[in-house]
């Protein structure tokens, strides 16, 4: 299960840690953009295997940020 | 039209064990602001005499009266802290709000009487302007507790005369009485000049037997300096002349009683004439809220105390407003109006405490794909789009066909800019929707969330540009302002920067103007500053939103002046055919 980017914009925050356990509607990143932060939240429970992006990236709208199993 | 009402959609949901964890240091934040408020309302309670020695002189305090007077646990008060000339005494003297008087909702207003015995200060009349407004605006009784000493001698120049200064009361009196709206007035003290106009231009006078109102004072030595000027002479004449001076004041119930006939009542005791209004109340004309409710009052499913928690303090953070409606609206239920156009903006139809009303809201995040459907950038919530504007056009002429008052929620920075949103008329729509509000007639009031910027805070039944709002409340995460203070000092200074750099001067002069402006623009935006300059009616407890929502309903709904039956409504029906249209479509697709 990967945790997608619902808009594009600049990582402004990383609240997980890969081996973190997550649940469902936990919030994991938030995007900045057009002025607003936009925090995105696990779309189910599990474990954060991989994080893919940093503060201060740049996303484009469905980039995978982690990947949960 | 039972079925349309009784049971509406359900929405909201209830938080989840992550945000309730996360929203912990987003409440603290809400509630110390509203800390800070209650400081200051406090502190407009506190001013002027003590209540201890208003009352060894044998008198209650407005705020005592208003205890008497108004039915626990209504009291809605307004423009508590509205202080516009910044007085030195930190109020402009008028106490003021919506209550209950024996079952039946009033507008109500008194005088302090505990600051300079109820002077007239500056901001005052415009305060007073405001209740007018609102009496009107609601069709409801104005009640007041008189007790003027008339002028402030040393700041008469701020208020005294001007249109709208201290003496537009009366005819606004005279405009109510003519509109058939009656205007009760207790009445206390001496009342001499302003204060005697303030008394005799209600509809009906409830005096104490200490009371007196006239068209001037008695306390006032006459005279003129001749030689035009003073001097020692002049002032050891004076001296004399006031020592052996004695007046009684004129126009006391004797006179205003017993020979005009001026005062209908007069009370032995302070507590008498609050009674003898609240007898008078019983009769105010009223409808039985059962001829206007749609289904029985219910509390909300889901606690308003959670928008602490769904409200974020911090103006970047997005947020779901329908899950703040849902805090707010009867038994959590709605029925929205067309959920797939102009997704930037909630309509929709609500009860608040059986009355149905209609809710008009910013939606926050990010647009769907696509939208707006004529520009290639992405939308974001706060903003009005074509469709967002249209929809709230369409939505508010319908709301005034069936006369449904209007609630509005706002969060907005503003309107879309630029030649593609120019292309989709975004300019000729948001002065279409002013147009709309403005034809509707219907009472409408308004919430400020969080920000209110911007046209879009006119466009969005803001208090500057209709005759409908009623009132306006703030919350303590509300900040009002043309645009954010970066936004402005980057307007205001980007030139400068390119002239100075080019000059080959240091910039630094410049970057300290532009950070002295943002802060000057956040200073001027805080809910204390918009409560003290009227930019708000009152900023509220979020805790007590339901509660001046209820007040609204219950108020707009008691005597309305325009009814429509509701079995003749026609917005109902719309929803639930989109509806109707929207799930037979779904299925259809399903069984594709």
């Amino acid at each position: 299960m990967d945790i997608l980017a619902p808009l594009s914009g600049k990582i402004v925050g990383v609240s997980v840690s890969q081996g973190d356990a997550i649940k469902e509607d936990d919030e994991a990143f938030v995007i900045e953009a057009m002025k607003m932060e936009t925090p995105v939240y696990s779309p189910g429970d599990g474990t954060i295997k991989e994080i893919k992006v940093k503060e201060g990236d740049d996303v484009e709208m469905d980039d995978v940020l982690a990947v949960i199993e | 039209m039972r079925p349309y009402f009784e049971k509406m959609d359900d929405f909201g949901r209830e938080l989840r064990d992550g945000e309730l964890k996360r929203s912990e240091e987003n409440v603290a934040q809400l509630k110390e602001v509203e800390a800070d408020i209650e400081k200051k309302v406090e502190a407009v309670k506190n001013a002027g005499m003590s209540t201890e020695k208003i009352n060894s002189r044998g008198q209650m305090t407005v705020w005592q009266r208003l205890e008497y007077l108004v039915d626990p646990g209504t009291w809605c008060p307004l423009h508590t802290l509205y202080n516009p000339e910044d007085n030195p005494e930190g109020t402009n003297n008028v106490i003021n709000g919506i209550g209950k008087i024996s079952g039946k909702w009033a507008v109500i207003i008194g005088f302090d009487n505990k600051v300079m015995a109820g002077a007239w200060l500056p901001g005052q009349s415009d305060n007073i302007l405001r209740v007018t407004d609102m009496a009107r605006r609601m069709n409801l009784p104005l009640v007041w507790l008189v007790n003027c000493s008339g002028v402030q001698l040393t700041t008469q120049e701020k208020f005294y005369a001007n249109r709208r200064g201290s003496g537009t009361p009366f005819f606004r009196h005279a405009d109510l009485e003519q509109l058939g709206i009656p205007v009760l007035a207790g009445i206390y003290g001496t009342n001499p000049a302003g204060g005697g106009y303030q008394g005799i231009s209600p509809t009906i006078l409830f005096a104490h037997k200490d009371c007196n109102i006239a068209v001037g004072g008695a306390g006032i030595v006459s005279g003129m300096a001749p030689k035009g000027e003073f001097d020692k002479e002049y002032a050891e004449g004076l001296i004399e002349t006031t020592k052996h001076f004695k007046a009684n004041p004129p126009g006391t119930p004797k006179v205003h009683y017993d020979e005009t006939g001026f005062f209908r009542y007069v009370y032995e005791e302070e507590k008498g004439v609050l009674d003898g209004l609240k007898e008078y109340m019983k009769d105010m004309p009223s409808y039985n809220p059962k001829f206007f409710r749609v289904a029985e009052p219910k509390e909300p499913k889901l606690p308003v105390e959670d928008i602490y928690r769904i409200l974020p303090f911090n103006q970047k953070k997005i947020y779901n407003f329908d899950e703040i409606l849902a805090r707010l609206t009867d038994n959590s239920e709605n029925m929205e109006y067309r959920p797939d156009y102009g997704p930037e903006i909630y309509t929709g139809l609500i009860k608040i405490d059986g009355f149905l009303m209609a809710a008009i809201g910013n939606r926050q995040g990010v647009m769907p794909k696509g939208y707006p459907e004529y520009a290639d950038y992405p939308g974001i919530g706060g903003k009005l789009y074509r469709q967002g504007l249209v929809k709230m056009n369409e939505f508010v002429t319908l709301c005034s066909r069936d006369r449904i008052p209007i609630i509005w929620f706002q969060d907005t920075s503003g309107i879309d800019v630029g030649d593609i949103a120019e292309k989709a008329e975004l300019l000729g729509l948001g002065q279409s929707l002013i147009y709309s509000i403005q034809q509707s007639c219907v009472p409408q009031m308004l919430v400020v969330l969080r920000k209110g910027s911007a046209a879009a805070h006119y466009v969005m039944g803001g208090p500057t540009a209709n005759d409908h709002n009623t009132f306006t409340l703030g919350t303590a995460a509300t900040e009002i302002y043309v645009m954010h203070g970066q936004t402005a000092a980057v307007a205001s200074y980007s030139r400068r920067l390119v002239k100075e750099k080019d000059a080959g001067n240091p910039i630094e002069p410049v970057i300290e103007q532009m950070n002295a402006m943002a802060q000057e623009y956040h200073d001027n935006s805080r809910p204390d500053f918009c409560a003290k300059y009227g930019l708000v009616d009152e900023i509220i407890p979020i805790a007590n939103m339901r509660k001046y929502l209820i007040a609204f309903a219950g108020g707009v709904y008691q005597n309305p002046k325009s009814i429509c039956p509701q079995n003749h409504m026609i917005l109902p029906r719309i929803i639930k055919d989109y509806k109707t249209i929207k799930e037979r479509a779904q299925k259809a697709e399903e069984t594709k």
